[in-house]
């Protein structure tokens, strides 16, 4: 789970990261209040709170001037204008999609002076299974390009998940970016801080980028992204709190409601599964032989069959969808409570388009049984490449 | 001949009077798997499905002499059976556990290091030697004793595999599924250096996925062995478009931007051999004989 710029700031600021003050502002007024409130004189950033990076490479829909997400202002006559145009107007960025997202709050910051930034995450090293500092020159704020072209210019140095960053560690970022003996201090701060919330709060990835050094050696925390790790937020009913369903599509959080994913695409085919595997082998499938998948919904280990019901209605009732592919290998999952499932959300929407099933595994005998009765019009599959076919000739056949 | 299982491992079951584990056990005792034992904390002395019931996993490797755990804990209590599996000093667990927190994979790979224990999962479909043992949510009609090794990184996608193996007309050695976690127990290279071992297993189908580096390091060790058995490798995910969050954002920064298809080139470079469908696994095994 992901959350937002603004909160990100406060969980980091509660445990000794240095940010700059700031306020949250839903409308233009309030914008100009918040300004007063977190500093005497200009400038201000106005921040547009989206759940994106690269918001100040982006731009709004329909707005000509082609101004980003972020932007410096002056003046507070200046606030006003700028938070009306950015509030309830869709930004766009390289991670939105081209609908962007739609701005309903803005972070008025009062603006730091720093002489350079650089980049600092913790993640999670699956190889290494250890929580690991990442660290990088990067003036630009493009860590990605660095990733991809020159990513033996990145540091990356393990932390022990008992013990605070060490000394040495410290000494050696220190030498890495070149930062004077007086930020010592403020480093050791800046990284416990990090550490301290990614373990006590669950998080699994944590993001300044980027860091920024003042005049006097300070380090602070100009930009923070922080992701929790979904199976540990039973544990943070306060974390869990702070999600914001405006980030999410309608389909998506209904998904998310029946612990299942959904996913969509650009094609014209629903895909049903139970597995990641199972939905990226079919889209790859799809993708060589039409227009490609239009969503796919994974019940993962469902085995309540009215949860399975309402999963398999966000893909019955998806307009875009012309056909349906279930792919269903029971082992956990029981094959006829999926096929309970179609009958029960067939009742209650109707099924109008071509659907292909494959069941393969526990109970599998029981589901075919199950649908038969039904006399849904179903098309049977032996194996995935199959199932495509028939369901791709069925929607050739329909048109 | 087979890895970590086979049919005179003894097999306890922690969390075995859950209505998920009875469902399952009862097919694993069906299939002709060991199972000896139960360990469910606070009902010590009971029998349940025939078994008797031990209040830890201590007591009942002392009266049973079992050497292999299978989980059926929830996620939030796998930390603990993992170190009292530890601490019983078995040779193998294996937790088929969704939603498993990373800082508790954090915590539990590093009780791991140094003990004899091996993990396998979380979020797997298990372990299974057919015609001899089943540690996990299998389906049990589907495999044959044969001469394939099976590992792979999709719980669902190991069925497939296992079915165009039939499709082949053989059967598996050892079928592993490592789950898909960011954080797993035992991994590609654990497993294929197994494989290696085992006489009976003649050739290994193995499936990868996107996210993560252990197809990567597999490559690497594969690359570094002089007697190589055949490896068919395939991992699904190609039409995903880059940042679509189906893998682990800190990939990226963490080990480079990998697509599939370069994870496909390095396993090609190692000399595995790649195939683009899953369907097209059967074929492959029939140009090998």
């Amino acid at each position: 789970m992901n959350i937002h710029e603004y909160q990100a700031k406060q969980i980091l600021n509660n445990c000794g990261v240095k940010v700059p003050a700031g306020c949250i502002a839903y409308t233009p007024s309030e914008a100009v209040a918040s300004a007063r409130k977190v500093s005497q004189r200009g400038p201000w950033v106005l921040k547009a709170q989206i759940q994106s990076g690269a918001r100040q490479q982006g731009y709004f829909l329909g707005d000509k001037s082609g101004l980003g997400g972020i932007r410096v202002v002056n003046s507070l006559r200046r606030i006003k204008k700028e938070a009306l145009a950015m509030l309830g107007q869709r930004l766009v960025t390289i991670q939105t999609g081209p609908a962007g997202k739609t701005v309903n709050k803005i972070y008025v910051e009062a603006f730091q002076k720093v002489k350079r930034v650089f980049y600092m995450a913790l993640t999670v090293n699956s190889l290494d299974a250890a929580i690991t500092l990442l660290v990088a020159d990067v003036r630009d704020g493009d860590i990605l390009k660095l990733a991809l072209n020159n990513p033996e210019e990145i540091l990356h140095l393990p932390l022990d998940l008992n013990n605070s960053v060490s000394q040495e560690q410290l000494q050696t970022i220190m030498s890495f970016l070149h930062l004077p003996q007086r930020c010592f201090n403020n480093l050791e701060n800046l990284v416990r801080g990090l550490q301290k919330t990614f373990l006590d709060l669950d998080a699994s990835m944590i993001e300044i980028n980027p860091v920024g050094l003042a005049p006097y050696g300070e380090l602070w925390a100009l930009d923070a992204k922080i992701s929790f790790d979904d199976n540990a937020l039973f544990r943070h009913p306060d974390i869990m709190r702070l999600k914001d369903e405006c980030e999410f599509d309608p389909r998506e959080l209904a998904a998310q409601r029946f612990k299942f994913t959904y996913h969509e695409f650009n094609g014209a085919v629903g895909c049903i599964v139970n597995g990641d595997g199972l939905a990226l082998s079919a889209i790859d499938l799809l993708k060589d032989n039409s227009s490609g998948a239009a969503c796919f919904i994974n019940v993962k280990g469902g085995v309540d069959k009215d949860k399975i019901a309402q999963g398999i209605k966000l893909i019955m009732t998806n307009p875009r969808v012309e056909g349906i592919l279930l792919n269903i290998l029971g082992g956990f999952v029981r094959c006829n409570l999926i096929a309970d499932g179609i009958v029960a959300a067939a009742a209650e929407v109707g099924l109008n388009v071509p659907f292909v099933v494959r069941f393969e595994g526990t109970n599998k005998d029981m589901a075919r049984e199950i649908l038969e009765n039904s006399h849904l019009p179903v098309i049977w599959a032996d194996n995935l490449s199959d199932g495509v076919n028939k369901l791709l000739q069925a929607i050739r056949e329909a048109v | 001949m087979s890895i970590f299982v086979n049919k005179s491992t003894k097999v306890l079951c922690q969390g075995l009077t859950g209505t998920q584990a009875s469902f399952h056990i009862k097919r694993s005792l069906d299939y002709g798997t060991s199972v000896v034992a139960g360990v469910t904390p606070g009902k010590g002395g009971s029998l349940h499905l025939g078994l008797p019931v031990f209040g830890s996993v201590q007591e009942a490797v002392r009266e049973t002499k079992a050497s292999a755990s299978i989980m059926y804990v929830p996620a939030s209590h796998l930390k603990l059976a993992v170190r009292e599996a530890i601490e019983a000093e078995l040779d193998l667990a294996v937790s088929i556990a969704a939603g498993v927190p990373l800082k508790d994979m954090l915590e539990i790979k590093a009780m791991l290091k140094g003990s004899k224990t091996k993990l396998i999962g979380p979020n797997t479909p298990g372990i299974i030697t057919p015609d001899e043992a089943r540690l996990g949510i299998f389906p049990i009609d589907i495999h044959t004793k044969g001469h394939i090794g099976v590992v792979s990184r999709s719980s669902t996608l190991t069925y497939d595999a296992v079915l165009e193996i039939k499709k082949a007309g053989l059967g598996e050695s050892t079928v592993i599924g490592l789950g898909d976690d960011i954080l797993i127990g035992v991994d590609f290279v654990d497993v294929l250096r197994e494989f290696h071992r085992d006489a009976a297993t003649k050739a290994i189908v193995m499936i990868g996925q996107l996210s993560g580096a252990f197809e990567e390091a597999a490559a690497e060790w594969y690359k570094s062995q002089t007697h190589k058995k055949p490896v068919i490798a395939f991992i699904a995910g190609e039409a995903v478009p880059f940042g679509h969050n189906m893998g682990y954002a800190g990939d990226v920064i963490t080990n480079g931007y990998i697509s599939v298809q370069d994870k496909k080139d390095a396993l090609i470079d190692a000399g595995m051999i790649v195939v683009n469908h899953i369907n097209d696994i059967n074929l492959a095994l029939a140009d090998l004989q």
